[in-house]
């Protein structure tokens, strides 16, 4: 990891740093275009990226957001890489765009540089064959270990239909890379009941105390993205958007329709801006308090669990009766909404915030004041803000390491530009600090709703779409509870897409858990893993191997869950 | 703390609900039902469908456009009946539909196609469709009206052959023996 010395632009307007940028970059790209507003992309050659990424990264308040891959050999016999990067205080993207011939696919990795790249050049290595030079870790990410390395599902000449090995032959055991002599493996996972992928962490531990850990995942990639670009039309990819995630859907789905509508020119109307920010908020405070349970939960605390669970039954119900369903609203399309706010629902809406907010203050106080929970976090899973920042952190765990950044602020879409609200910004970046950003920002959404609902204006739902131009690029990006959520849409022929790309925040935000982790105790990591909410140790069991004997022992859920609460008693 | 148990009380939210019935709220995105009697089978529904859960097969040989729905894929988005011309997809609120057997999740709707007037083939619209075109008509100007008529009961083939037969009547009575302007 390399450590920037950063120049402060945060007070400067997007001409200016868009001016200072292009000095910058003079002589190191070839070619300047703006695809949307708010997206510039620089063309460059391939030696220079590394070189463009540095210059980029010693401004504040950039991060690099992901890296997309795309198969172009038949528009010019080209794989392209693009690196976008975020700079937060100017609502823009840069987007650093290099072409790699199709026969020799190279180009220098920057992971040891920015280690928000770590993942994402795997995933275009596995995905596309692009080969990284100085790529240290060369595991496979999203593909599983058997799968041969010559095969690349998302090159559009992959045959979809066609195995490519053979099953018969049986599956090769799974190999943990990087063990370390003289230490005890604790692996943690893969099936977790409320994360959105598997995660499998293996944790080294000297006694109690872990002093490494692994991670493997994505067992449950299904390429998802594919299937879009091969047969789903655009009105249809809302719907299985809205289903990557089961906590925040609605992000998704919306971040899909604002790349769309960014790239095709499409204002929408003001009604359906706030009821996207409504559902938004909804969507918000419902994951929230969810995430407040399972805390609480792992931490012994089950009242805080059931309180908490309580709370968001009412939000699940209002959430029904303004969409007809508790989850996956299926409200978004492309120019709009498609389901009116109306007269009694509104009242109901009004009604609900009431309840809530006097029963999240009390929920809160508990909280706050309990000192087993405040004991259990503080000073536990530190990340130092310079890591945050290399690993492009988003979202709370940013906002609790001192990182002032908030999609909705900075990026605005919806209806947050007319809207009033503080982003609560703690720097500890503990656990604790994560704790109290998530509280805080219930607290933000439910002003949020009520002056959505307050203020909710006239008109129609959805714009007319005429139709989408073929060939065109943007990003959308939606502050999800978890943080930025960035769609990179390209448009192609035949009312289909040609790339898709979905960088969902906990992609920027687990791998960071593996430096969360080292140092502390092994009952404090199921906290600190699901600090950044990604899910937490719910597993089914975890394996213990003893690496001198290589004998196993299998460590139920309920023991690990148990040694967890052991610990709480145990300060209480 | 006594004081907010004893005010938050009140707010349940947790029903006994297997053994007891629930009610859910009217506003429900549920089971879709078809209204046979208003289908038309023009298939907007199947085209909108992001899960394939609706799906219009033609059997010309039978001579029947079938508009079938499986509920075991349904995702409950509601965009059938959105899309469908004539409202005969209704949005229920039902939402028990476990049952043993997989056949009781599908439901069809056979409509009878229409045999071009010419050829005497089985077209790939359904009589109900052309029934709906033709109420249509009464809004188009009388002259024209008279060209789609002819038409408008035809096969595709016939329709094709048709109309070039006419394009070609109409250059051969050029005056001066020219290619004249097509029709088109």
């Amino acid at each position: 990891m390399v450590d920037f010395w950063r120049r402060n632009i945060e007070d400067l307007g997007r001409e200016e740093v868009v001016g200072i940028i292009d000095r910058e970059l003079h002589g190191l790209y070839t070619e300047k275009y703006g695809p949307t507003k708010d997206l510039i992309i620089y063309l460059a050659p391939r030696e220079n990226i590394r070189e463009i990424i540095r210059r980029l990264m010693t401004f504040s308040y950039t991060r690099l957001s992901v890296i997309v891959g795309n198969d172009e050999r038949y528009f010019r016999r080209d794989f392209s890489l693009t690196y976008i990067v975020a700079f937060d205080k100017q609502n823009l993207y840069i987007g650093v765009r290099a072409y790699l011939p199709e026969h020799d696919p190279e180009i220098q990795s920057i992971a040891d540089m920015v280690k928000a790249a770590w993942w994402n050049e795997r995933e275009n290595r596995d995905l596309y064959g692009i080969e990284f030079v100085g790529l240290k870790d060369k595991r496979k990410l999203v593909l599983p270990e058997y799968w041969p390395d010559d095969a690349h599902p998302w090159r559009k000449d992959h045959p979809y239909n066609k195995p490519v090995m053979d099953w018969r032959e049986g599956l090769p055991d799974y190999k943990p890379v990087g063990r370390h002599e003289d230490l005890d493996v604790i692996g943690m996972g893969p099936y977790h009941m409320i994360n959105d992928e598997p995660i499998h962490w293996r944790l080294y531990v000297k006694g109690e105390i872990i002093v490494d850990a692994e991670h493997r995942g994505f067992h449950n990639w299904r390429g998802i993205e594919k299937i879009a670009e091969g047969r789903l039309t655009y009105n249809q990819i809302p719907f299985i958007a809205e289903r990557i995630c089961g906590i925040c859907g609605f992000t998704h789905a919306t971040s899909y329709v604002q790349a769309i509508e960014s790239l095709a020119g499409i204002d929408i109307p003001d009604r359906a801006r706030y009821i996207r920010s409504l559902m938004l908020e909804i969507e918000r405070i419902e994951s929230h308090l969810l995430w407040v349970g399972i805390a609480c939960h792992i931490l012994g605390f089950d009242t805080g669990f059931m309180l908490s669970w309580k709370i968001r039954e009412h939000i699940m119900h209002l959430a029904e009766i303004l969409t007809g369903n508790r989850k996956t609203y299926g409200m978004d399309i492309v120019g709009g909404v498609r389901r009116d706010v109306l007269g009694d629902r509104l009242a109901k809406a009004r009604d609900s915030v009431k309840k809530i907010r006097y029963e999240y203050r009390e929920l809160y106080n508990m909280l706050v004041n309990n000192s087993i929970l405040v004991k259990r976090t503080r000073g536990v899973g530190v990340l130092p803000r310079d890591t945050a920042i290399s690993y492009g952190v988003v979202g709370p765990v940013a906002r609790a390491t001192g990182l002032d950044i908030d999609v909705r602020r900075d990026h605005p879409y919806a209806a947050y530009k007319e809207l009033s609200f503080d982003v609560p910004v703690y720097s500890e970046g503990d656990v604790l600090a994560i704790t109290l950003v998530r509280l805080d920002e219930v607290f933000e959404s439910l002003d949020l709703i009520e002056q959505i609902l307050d203020a909710l204006p006239g008109g129609p739902l959805a714009a007319d779409v005429k139709g989408i131009p073929e060939n065109k690029e943007a990003v959308g990006v939606v502050e999800a509870p978890r943080g930025e959520d960035i769609h990179y849409v390209r448009s192609g022929l035949y009312n289909k897409i040609q790339r898709w790309r979905v960088r969902a925040p906990s992609y920027a935000n687990i791998p960071p858990v593996k430096e969360m982790l080292i140092g502390y105790r092994l009952a404090d990591a199921p906290i600190i893993y699901a600090s950044v909410d990604p899910c937490l140790a719910c597993t089914e069991r975890y394996l213990v191997i003893d690496v001198d004997t290589g004998s196993k022992k299998i460590m139920t859920d309920d023991e690990l869950r148990a040694k967890s609460r052991k610990l709480s008693s145990r300060i209480g | 703390m006594a004081k907010y148990f004893e005010k938050t009380d009140k707010w349940v939210v947790t029903f006994r609900y297997p053994l007891e019935p629930l009610e859910p709220p009217r506003e429900l995105r549920g089971k879709p039902e078809i209204n046979p009697d208003l289908c038309i089978g023009c298939g907007a529904c199947a085209e909108a469908c992001p899960p394939n859960a609706i799906t219009k097969e033609i059997d010309y040989r039978e001579g029947y456009a079938r508009i079938r729905i499986f509920y075991g894929r349904c995702i409950y988005c509601g965009r059938c009946w959105e899309v469908c011309p004539e409202g005969a997809i209704v949005l229920t609120n039902i939402f028990e539909m476990a049952t043993p057997s997989k056949d009781d999740l599908i439901y069809e709707v056979n409509l009878e196609l229409h045999t071009c007037s010419r050829c005497g083939r089985y077209t790939e619209f359904t009589e109900r469709q052309i029934h709906r075109a033709y109420t249509l008509l009464t809004r188009i100007p009388r002259e024209r009206r008279k060209e789609l008529l002819d038409r408008m009961f035809l096969c595709r083939d016939c329709r094709r052959q048709v109309f070039s037969h006419d394009a070609l009547r109409s250059r051969r009575t050029d005056k001066y023996g020219r290619a004249s302007q097509t029709p088109f």
